[in-house]
């Protein structure tokens, strides 16, 4: 009867597994490489590396990275501050002849790229307010930092693309359809976040890197926001706040030391750890200095508009401009290395306290303040080893002084962030700048078109005129 | 009538619940010995007791020993003998001589994976291929050996190199994702990952199959499952097809097999490039055209290289032969209750290529079968366990393309000593096309594969089953890059890339199943469950600065490791399945499966789902009318199935809202929207059939034509922008259709004394197309696919000819906007075979036999290679001549432009159909009374050989490879071989 073992232990292992068909043997961990999206907000060390994965993610992010396809690159080109060294690159060159196309993939990149950090910030915005785990300081300075990043992103995405959707919720089924919101409508998102983000900050730099975000980066993009406004009177306010914090933030004298890692000037900086590789150098380094032996990896030069622009004895273009022999084209030299592994000499620089002075020397120009007005571009002068304008021409005229500032705005930001575009389009100055050297100039160009793929997804969506 | 049936009825209900009590009395023990025509005892026959699954076979002297009831029937079959039945009454010594069967496919008994049906009897359709067409094939992996040989199955290879997954479509492509078209794969009913393993070697494109530690000495048969019929009982696996492969058992003759082979390859092929004289002429000629003064950058090979070198490229290359070796061997034994078989082999296959490269394997397996004395309770156990080992050469560095592009009177690539010649192609400010040579790579898999079967008869044609398996799959890959393969002027560092997977997997399936007849009326009824678990892990780094090249790939001599990955996967899957089999009086025949699936692929409330399928068939001679008035029809059937079938080949936990780790350190980001709602890709299946035989079933003939549509394709759903991505994994309207016909036809044309002549033929007329698909334009499929074409297609500008002004090729600008861009590549070519197939032929006398297979494909392809003319590369001589092509001979960016737009146009259109002798064999035994003194019991000596000759029109290397012309897959291969029994 040795059969009855048999029929007994298969009968069982057979009732076991007819039994046990239900629906929890499914339910699976999670791999290790993925931590569902509730659960990084269960603690604290998560909740603060999803904050570390946006900063890693402005390293990476088309719009924010300094590479070809960056603000900076594709603002400038736009500009008259960068050209194309060869024209072939067909993509680039519609940035700068003005004759963007709808389809452009820089363009798809560059809102693309926005969004997704948008989708970031919110997707940490709500984990937060969902999470019970997170002490509140903690969740506090997250949210703060995570809502100066929105911010910061659609402060970019107003001034390119003027109307925009504005994404707040991570619901994709909603913002499949969304439509534009009102400029005043997005600027008003902005300063609501940033004045969230000044409030439940601090003032230091807690890890002693200025990578990380804190009150005086909000309050520094508060000043420009309200500069693009023209609320004089708080922009005022904003950049004197950081210009005040003195035993954080100076001048440096030399200008080869501005775009160190965590140079004294620094307001916030992208660090190139970012990119998870071993090089270290900026892509801003990469992108804009031409290698003396292979030229043909760069892209983009000087305009010898800019170039000629500055006096021979202007500290900037003997420090901040180079010039290879080869291709006879001068590029910008702010950044020093080009390629580098090892550790990280220099960052990306977002924000710096010259811009700080330049805001306040214009919010008080406005303000009938000529005095401040000058004594603070003449800290900018001074350091480039220009003569004062309180000595060389203390009485000039409202209208001249702000002249002297745009044209002092060009020197000291270019190849940053898309400065010059900028400035150019809020002061309504890029007719005169821009028609005169790109025939494809139309006044509707000031707005970068909606990429096409974003009208065909989204029936509400309705393209910049001119396009 | 009605009152018995209920009865049985309530009997069989009774069964199920396990109360009946167990019937079995007055049991003996029937003897006897089974005998073929000349009196020689047949070993490996079926003995079955009729109406129940217990039976034996016949051991080598073909005796056998069975327990039965008087009342009880004998059932004696084998393959290509007439089927007996023999009731036992009071006899004990049953002696039974077998008559040779000319309706040998009758008999045919198929694996249909849960169950096994006879040929005669299947209603779904079920291809099989047996031992004797695979295992004399010098190939790695098995699959490749069904080329050819199976009707709707079609494989290609794609490169030459060994261990490259082939890619497998079993009547057509299903889903638009590529990677969710592999069919199912299972070993001894255990279910292996078909996903080729990902490799980052010269492999990186194809993958490695997974199937290449098999042995094919050792499988019995592969079984490939088509329709709904034969699938739907895999349900959600079972979409793309089911390939079912059985490792051989210890039954039939005992004894030891040992057989060696050993041979060459080479590569089939040379195509007819210009020599140094013709090249130099023609670029002298792109100067004089362009007007352009040559110097030493733009004219490298016409002042700097040696004008009088001439180096044939191809014949450096891929003038090399690679060897063979196998080695096999096996032994099997046991008694009429206990069979073993254990086997070993060894296969080792070089390379082609001017570098020292190797593929080796060594497999072992034992099988076990075991039947208790009352025949109730049986056991199968089965093991294969297979390592391997793979020298590849790196990702990047590429032979096959340089063979042909390189200028004739290029410098030496090499220098003296063995390193990289960089000076000498510096100074043309070239980098040596072979940088990256020295990176080769070793990928050692271990594979075990086993399976336990457990079975017991516990009440009269009711028997309770178990099958477990577990898996193991373990891969191990260093790509070493020593400094010496790169430019020293880069100031390389000596580096590695090590990837690590592991799969593991285990499964039961307890099974019921109840077999009954009620006078006319025969019933099999199966019931089972499954339970299983997949994990997958991998894990990958590379190692940079190693102090010294010896140390390449032992990542702690590296000075630091980058770009780590670590994944770690889990998939569990359950079920329950089921099949009814009714046939009435053996002629109609109804065939029901089912199965209920669950997925931890999917998110909760989207894991179950239904399959499931019906099949039925009509054997029509055997009404009177045929057997009276149409003699030499034998056979005739009418089948049909249709059902439904799901795909669940997405990536494991993509419903998961979930965060990974970001590239740069210590962050954490969302990478995916998530979206828990979708679910299965639905295939639904439908078939008719008509198989008939003629002349008592010496010439049969099968057609099937079959309508699967795939739907509810899981696609990565576009999305504005605005949502953070550009598209969401979501189940769209979308939906291909495979559609055809297929005929397989086999012919025993000569059968007299010793002399036989067999003709197996198969035929397959594919049609894909995709219906629908809503939103194609937005998708990132856009420039892929187009509505109402195959998936298969290429878009292409229309060639307008020579531009009479530049002598440029010139294309159509269909929407005339002044821009060529891909709204103006209208012309849509399709690239499915039009049909393919096979002719099969054994021929047999005496002791020798020779069985040859032609395989042929109708299709068309394109050739974009080797019509440069006046860059510095090398060309066909075709185009050497400007007169021949009129087209100008220039390398003006202009001329550069029309090239590159040219290779993508309606001219590089070319049938790329082909014949091919894909395999012959031919073997000589030596006659018994030889070798019987001294104790053998065959010697056979064979020769082998693999794509011998290729008809086509095809100007490319392969036109089994038909895009672009330059890649090849089928090498030429001859072996030769012996193989003894003892």
């Amino acid at each position: 009867m040795k059969n009855k073992k048999y029929i007994q232990g298969l009968g069982i292992i057979v009732m076991l597994l007819f039994l046990t068909s239900c629906q929890d043997w499914l339910d699976i961990e999670e791999p290790d490489h993925k931590l569902v999206s509730s659960e990084v907000f269960d603690t604290e060390e998560t909740a603060k590396a999803a904050m570390q994965g946006i900063y890693n993610q402005l390293y990476q992010a088309g719009f924010s990275a300094g590479w070809l396809g960056s603000t900076t690159v594709l603002g400038g080109l736009s500009s008259d501050n960068l050209e194309l060294i060869n024209t072939t690159t067909l993509d680039l060159l519609q940035f700068q002849q003005h004759n963007l196309q709808p389809d452009n993939p820089y363009n798809e990149t560059l809102w693309g790229s926005a969004y997704n950090m948008i989708y970031m910030v919110n997707s940490l915005l709500d984990g937060l307010e969902n999470s019970t785990k997170i002490t509140p300081e903690t969740a506090q300075r997250l949210e703060g930092e995570a809502k100066f990043v929105r911010a910061f992103t659609y402060f970019y995405l107003r001034n390119l693309y003027g109307e925009v959707p504005l994404v707040l919720t991570t619901d994709y089924e909603h913002n499949a359809t969304i439509e534009v919101s009102s400029t005043t409508a997005i600027e008003e998102q902005i300063l609501a976040d940033l004045v969230v983000a000044t409030s439940q900050l601090g003032g230091s730099y807690l890890t002693g890197e200025r990578t990380q975000i804190n009150a005086y980066t909000a309050k520094a993009l508060l000043a420009r926001v309200h500069l693009y406004l023209e609320n004089w009177e708080l922009a005022e306010q904003y950049s004197a706040e950081v210009i005040a914090a003195s035993g954080t933030y100076s001048l440096s004298t030399d200008l080869n030391e501005v775009f160190l890692a965590n140079s004294q000037e620094a307001i916030w900086q992208l660090s190139p750890l970012g990119a998870g590789t071993t090089t270290t150098h900026t892509n801003e380094g990469s992108v804009f200095i031409i290698n003396p032996i292979l030229p043909s990896l760069s892209y983009v030069k000087l305009s010898e508009d800019l170039v000629n622009s500055m006096e021979t004895q202007d500290l900037r273009k003997i420090n901040w401009i180079g010039y290879h022999e080869g291709l006879g084209v001068h590029h910008a030299y702010k950044y020093k290395i080009q390629n580098a592994t090892g550790e990280a000499a220099e960052y990306s620089m977002v924000l710096r306290l010259a811009e700080q002075y330049l805001i306040r020397s214009e919010a008080r120009i406005r303000q009938n303040n000529l005095t401040g007005g000058i004594a603070d571009l003449d800290q900018i002068k001074a350091r480039a080893g220009l003569p004062l304008l309180s000595v060389s021409n203390p009485g000039i005229s409202q209208e001249a002084l702000l002249e002297e500032l745009f044209i002092e705005r060009r020197k000291e930001l270019f190849t940053e962030w898309g400065h010059r575009w900028l400035d150019l389009k809020r002061t309504d100055r890029a007719q005169g700048a821009l028609a005169p050297v790109s025939p494809d100039w139309e006044a509707t160009d000031k707005k970068y078109p909606i990429p096409a793929e974003e009208l065909l997804s989204n029936p509400n969506l309705y393209q910049n005129p001119g396009y | 009538m009605k009152f018995s049936y209920r009865q049985h009825l309530l009997r069989a209900t009774l069964f199920f619940l396990g109360v009946f009590p167990l019937s079995g009395f007055c049991q003996q023990i029937i003897k006897g010995q089974v005998t073929g025509p000349q009196d020689l005892p047949i070993p490996g026959v079926n003995i079955q007791i009729l109406g129940t699954q217990r039976g034996t076979t016949s051991n080598f002297e073909g005796e056998y020993q069975v327990v039965a009831r008087p009342q009880d029937i004998l059932m004696f079959t084998y393959m290509g003998y007439a089927q007996q039945k023999i009731a036992v009454g009071e006899q004990t010594q049953i002696n039974i001589q077998l008559q040779e069967n000319e309706n040998s496919l009758g008999d045919l008994v198929i694996n249909a994976g849960y169950y096994q049906v006879k040929d005669r009897e299947r209603t779904g359709n079920i291809a099989k291929i047996t031992a004797e067409e695979i295992e004399l094939q010098p190939v790695v992996s098995p699959l490749q050996a069904l080329q050819g040989r199976m009707a709707g199955v079609e494989i290609s290879s794609g490169t030459d190199t060994p261990g490259a997954a082939p890619t497998i479509r079993i009547r057509g492509q299903n889903s638009l994702r590529t990677e969710g078209n592999y069919p199912l794969y299972i070993i001894d009913g255990v279910p292996i990952n078909s996903t080729p393993v990902e490799s980052n070697t010269s492999l990186s494109f194809a993958g490695i199959d997974p199937l290449n530690t098999m042995n094919l000495s050792n499988i019995e048969s592969i079984e490939v499952l088509k329709d709904a019929d034969a699938t739907a009982i895999y349900g959600s696996r079972g979409a793309n097809g089911v390939i079912l492969i059985t490792t051989k058992k210890g039954e039939g003759q005992k004894g030891i097999q040992a057989r060696l082979y050993s041979g060459i390859s080479t590569v089939p092929n040379k195509l007819d490039l210009l020599n140094t004289q013709q090249y130099l002429k023609v670029r002298r000629q792109a100067f004089n055209n362009d007007r352009v003064e040559p110097d030493e950058f733009n004219a490298y090979d016409l002042l700097l290289w040696d004008q009088t070198r001439e180096t044939d490229w191809q014949e450096e290359f891929l003038g090399g032969t690679a060897n063979i070796t196998d080695v096999n061997i096996s032994a099997q034994g046991g008694n009429d209750r206990t069979h073993f078989r254990l086997n070993g082999a060894f296969h080792q296959q070089g390379t082609i290529y001017p570098a020292d490269l190797q593929y080796q394997k060594i497999t072992g397996g034992a099988h076990l079968d075991h039947r208790s004395k009352d025949e109730k309770f049986q056991l199968g156990l089965a093991i294969n366990y297979g390592v391997d080992q793979n020298e590849l050469l790196g990702d990047g560095v590429d032979f096959n393309t340089n063979a042909f592009t390189l200028s004739p009177n290029a410098p030496a690539l090499y220098l003296e000593d063995g390193s990289l010649n960089w000076e000498e192609w510096g100074e043309a400010g070239l980098n040596n096309p072979l940088e990256g040579i020295f990176n080769t790579s070793t990928t050692t898999t271990h594979n075990l594969i086993t399976s336990l079967n457990l079975s017991y008869e516990i009440a009269e044609g009711l028997e309770v089953k178990t099958n477990f398996g577990f898996t193991d799959f373990n891969s191990d890959e260093v790509v070493q890059m020593p400094q010496r393969s790169y430019n020293p002027a880069g100031m390389p560092l000596h580096r590695s890339l090590n990837t690590q997977s592991q799969r593991q997997s285990w499964i039961i399936e307890p099974q019921l199943n109840y077999q009954h007849q009620w006078g006319k009326l025969n019933l099999n009824a199966l019931v089972g469950s499954t339970l299983q678990e997949n994990q997958y892990d991998t894990f990958s780094v590379q190692g940079e600065n190693y102090v010294a090249e010896a140390l390449i790939g032992n990542l702690g001599a590296a000075e630091s490791l980058i770009n780590g990955v670590a994944r770690n996967t889990q998939y569990r899957y359950q079920a329950v399945f089921a099949r009814l089999g009714l046939d009435w009086d053996q002629k109609y025949y109804l065939n029901l499966t089912g199965r209920r699936d669950g997925s931890s692929r999917f998110a909760q409330g989207n894991r179950f789902a239904n399959f499931g399928a019906i099949g039925a068939a009509w054997i029509f001679t055997e009404a009177a009318f045929f057997e009276e008035n149409m003699e030499w029809l034998s056979f005739g059937k009418f089948r049909g199935s249709y059902g439904t079938t799901g795909s669940d080949q997405i990536p494991d936990y993509g419903y998961l809202d979930a965060y990974e780790a970001t590239q740069g350190p210590g962050g954490l980001y969302p990478t995916a929207l998530a979206n828990p709602q979708y679910s299965w890709e639905v295939n639904k299946k439908g078939e008719i059939a008509l198989q008939l035989g003629f002349l008592k079933d010496r010439i049969s003939l099968g057609a099937s034509a079959y309508r699967n549509r795939s739907s509810n394709q899981l696609v990565g759903y576009p999305l504005p922008a605005t949502t953070g991505f550009n598209s969401v994994q979501a189940n769209l309207a979308a939906t291909v259709e495979n559609r055809g016909w297929e005929v397989e036809f086999s012919s025993d044309n000569i059968r007299k004394g010793n002399f036989r002549w067999q003709t197996s033929f198969n035929i397959s007329f594919p049609k894909n197309e995709l219906i629908r698909y809503p939103g194609l334009e937005q998708s990132p499929y856009a420039n892929t696919y187009r509505e109402g074409h195959p998936l298969n297609i290429a878009l292409l500008y229309e060639y307008t000819g020579i531009d009479p002004e530049t002598g440029y090729y010139s294309l159509k600008d269909q929407n005339e906007d002044g821009v060529l861009n891909q709204e103006d590549q209208v012309v849509i070519q399709d690239r499915t075979r039009e049909y393919f197939g096979g002719i099969n032929n054994s021929l047999s006398y005496k002791g020798i036999s020779l069985q040859f297979l032609v395989q042929f494909v109708k299709q068309e392809g394109s050739f974009t290679s080797l019509f440069n003319s006046g860059f510095p590369e090398n060309q066909l001589q075709e185009f050497s001549s400007t007169s021949a092509t009129d087209h100008q001979i220039s390398q003006t960016p202009e001329a550069s432009l029309a090239y590159s737009r040219v290779v993508e146009s309606d001219l590089v259109i070319e049938d790329a159909s082909f014949i091919r002798l894909k395999t012959l064999n031919l073997s000589y035994s030596l006659p018994a009374d030889w070798i019987s003194p001294l104790g053998i019991n065959q010697a056979k000596f064979f020769m082998t050989g693999q794509n011998l000759w290729t008809l086509t029109d095809y100007r490319g290397m392969d036109p089994d490879t038909p895009i672009g012309g330059l890649a090849f897959s089928g090498l030429r291969t001859f072996t030769t071989g012996l193989q003894v029994n003892f």
